[in-house]
């Protein structure tokens, strides 16, 4: 785990600054301009108010690469409460370790869903990650939509601080909630072995009770499945669906077992398209979505 | 008064005085099928109503009978807290998860936030609550300060009181007054002078839970007066009806006050059908079921109409991915008539 030096912080301030300049009235501006940086509680009440001051609008197209330090951080579609509550939680991160963690801790006990939202979003440019650990984790356990979009998705936050048993929570929980894996960040690189085994249990469950799974799930198991679930792979080529029977083909020419390779020659359809890329799992999210 | 729990007269419930009305219940006074076509066409807002302890069917049934917007006043949970941290866990489900819960079903959920008469009587904890409160009136769909006033019309009740008054005016947010069930008169006058003498302007004041004995002089001094229409221990709605025969509909209206208690959820519909039946205008019924409650709490600058008046914006299974309320993909309204549960 990387620890944030603090003095790093301003930079933060001033790449979100850069945005909100670029999208606020003048009237909005100044109203920001104004909050005193330093007083804890002139920035917790302002958080809270900053809804009557600061419009909805959405964020734009912006730099997918805004803070280089932090790879995965991103504010485009954000609205711009969203962002002026987590620019106002850089000037927290200035604070003695004691006064920044009170600040910030009692934010989240009085928080509703927008400034929780604010909140989680804000974690990766926060020092002292391991502090709100476990508040991160908490969030995929949270039944609000918001909250746990939050935390789970776009969020370069799990995908560096979580434990393995944590993110696979989050990973699970995502697909449970029928929400896009393909937007959590990092989700390839963290593809793991007890994640695939869960994931097939869940599949079976699933179709146990008559319901399905979307086909870009089956990417987290493609590397791990062994030969002794190939009957589950067979099923999905003989789905109606069209993106179950990709998917079943990409497991296939992904899988060295002789097994798997003498069923994708059964079921040869969409094998020249995955040899000349036609399809991948990234593909297959964004045209199935 | 958490450390004397054992003292029962402080902790009255909303059963007190049982025997002192002899109201019928308002389930028993319609038809169903009659009832809903009474109400077609109707919106009502529930400016009053304790979704916390009610279930997701209230809900269901709610917005079938076309509550499209309520307010949750900041109350008594049935028994005493005893520490801050549940304040603070109840004032955040207010402003959180029960609104969540109520977008689930297209209901818009906006709240008053307040330390309630019965636990200002414990001074150490209500200094505490007093210290968050600015954290949370501020809040988006916060639309006052509120339900305070008097229970047992203590001293400790009166320096709470006071105290949210003045938050109340320096945030600009109207106040939602409870009155006391035991010596009401007395104790809807007393909050209605103090409130004066803080300076409040009383179109920013809602007075709650009156009745024949306390309307006249309320809307006499400029408040707005709202009934709660619940069984046994308050408002009837056969008498409501006679209420704005007498009044009119002007700074008035109704709320439901449903809680952990006996009570109803579906009391404003059902009164606005009673209306109908006696012939009461649409329009005089709009006001006191609809408009008045809106006017009153949109002085707060965080109510929109345009955000629930043809029901929430989007399909709530679709803006929350049958997240939560909706588990694992259940749909918004299951099929009731039916005994599978798919």
């Amino acid at each position: 785990m990387i620890s944030i030096v603090a003095s790093m912080f301003p930079s933060y301030s001033s790449i979100l600054y850069q945005v909100l300049q670029d999208h606020t009235t003048q009237e909005e501006i100044q109203w920001l301009d104004s909050i005193p940086k330093t007083d804890s509680l002139a920035l917790m009440t302002s958080f809270v108010k900053t809804p009557r001051f600061i419009q909805k609008t959405t964020i734009q197209k912006t730099s997918q690469n805004l803070i280089p330090e932090i790879p995965g951080f991103q504010v485009e579609h954000w609205n711009l409460v969203r962002l002026s509550r987590v620019w106002l939680l850089t000037f927290v991160s200035d604070f003695p370790k004691d006064q920044c963690i009170q600040t910030i801790e009692t934010l989240f006990d009085t928080a509703e869903l927008n400034e929780l939202v604010a909140l989680f979003s804000a974690l990766p440019l926060l020092p002292f990650p391991e502090v709100w650990l476990p508040k991160a984790t908490d969030a995929v356990r949270s039944n609000m939509g918001f909250v746990f979009d939050a935390i789970a998705i776009q969020n370069p936050f799990p995908f560096q601080y979580f434990s393995e048993l944590a993110w696979n929570q989050l990973v699970l929980k995502t697909i449970f909630n029928a929400k896009p894996i393909e937007l959590i960040y990092g989700l390839i690189e963290r593809k793991n072995l007890n994640l695939a085994f869960s994931t097939i249990d869940f599949v079976k469950e699933r179709w146990a009770a008559g319901r399905d799974v979307p086909a870009n799930v089956w990417q987290l198991v493609s590397l791990y499945v062994s030969e002794s679930e190939i009957s589950l792979i067979e099923r999905l080529f003989l789905s109606e669906k069209e993106e179950d029977q990709i998917a079943a083909s990409l497991i296939c020419s992904e899988s060295n077992w002789n097994s798997f390779q003498s069923l994708f020659i059964k079921y040869p359809k969409y094998k020249e398209e995955i040899q000349k890329r036609k399809w991948d799992w990234s593909k297959l999210s964004i045209v199935f979505k | 008064m958490c450390e004397n729990n054992h003292q029962t007269s402080n902790h009255p419930s909303h059963f007190e005085n049982q025997n002192d009305s002899n109201e019928i219940p308002t389930h028993v006074e319609l038809k169903w099928d009659e009832f809903q076509e009474k109400i077609r066409g109707f919106r009502f807002f529930d400016p009053h109503i304790h979704m916390v302890s009610r279930t997701t069917d209230d809900y269901q049934n709610m917005a079938q009978a076309g509550i499209v917007a309520v307010i949750e006043p900041a109350f008594w949970v049935g028994q005493p807290r005893t520490g801050l941290s549940t304040f603070k866990d109840y004032y955040s489900s207010l402003v959180g998860w029960e609104r969540f819960r109520s977008s689930q079903f297209g209901i818009k959920h906006y709240c008053t936030i307040g330390l309630n008469s019965r636990e200002a009587n414990n001074e150490r904890l209500a200094d505490e609550v007093m210290e968050i409160l600015p954290l949370y009136i501020y809040k988006e769909g916060v639309v006052g300060i509120g339900e305070i006033g008097f229970d047992d019309q203590t001293e400790l009740e009166e320096k709470y009181y006071r105290l949210q008054l003045e938050l109340a005016k320096e945030a600009k947010l109207p106040v939602q007054i409870h009155t006391p069930h035991r010596d009401k008169k007395r104790g809807t006058e007393r909050s209605m002078s103090i409130a004066l003498e803080h300076g409040l302007d009383p179109s920013f004041v809602v007075v709650d839970h009156n009745n024949e004995e306390t309307v006249k002089s309320v809307l006499d001094q400029g408040f707005y007066a709202a009934f709660t229409i619940y069984p046994f221990t308050k408002m009837g709605n056969k008498r409501m009806v006679s209420i704005v025969e007498e009044y009119g509909a002007e700074k008035i209206m109704i709320n439901s006050s449903a809680d952990w208690g006996i009570s109803d959820p579906l009391a404003i519909p059902k009164t606005a059908a009673l209306m109908v039946s006696r012939g009461i205008s649409h329009d005089v019924i709009r006001k006191v079921t609809y408009e008045n409650a809106i006017e009153a709490f949109a002085k707060s600058g965080q109510i929109h109409v345009s955000d629930f008046e043809n029901g929430l914006s989007s399909d709530p299974s679709d803006k929350f991915h049958g997240n939560s309320v909706l588990r694992g993909g259940q749909q918004p309204k299951r099929n009731q008539n039916s005994l599978f549960i798919d």
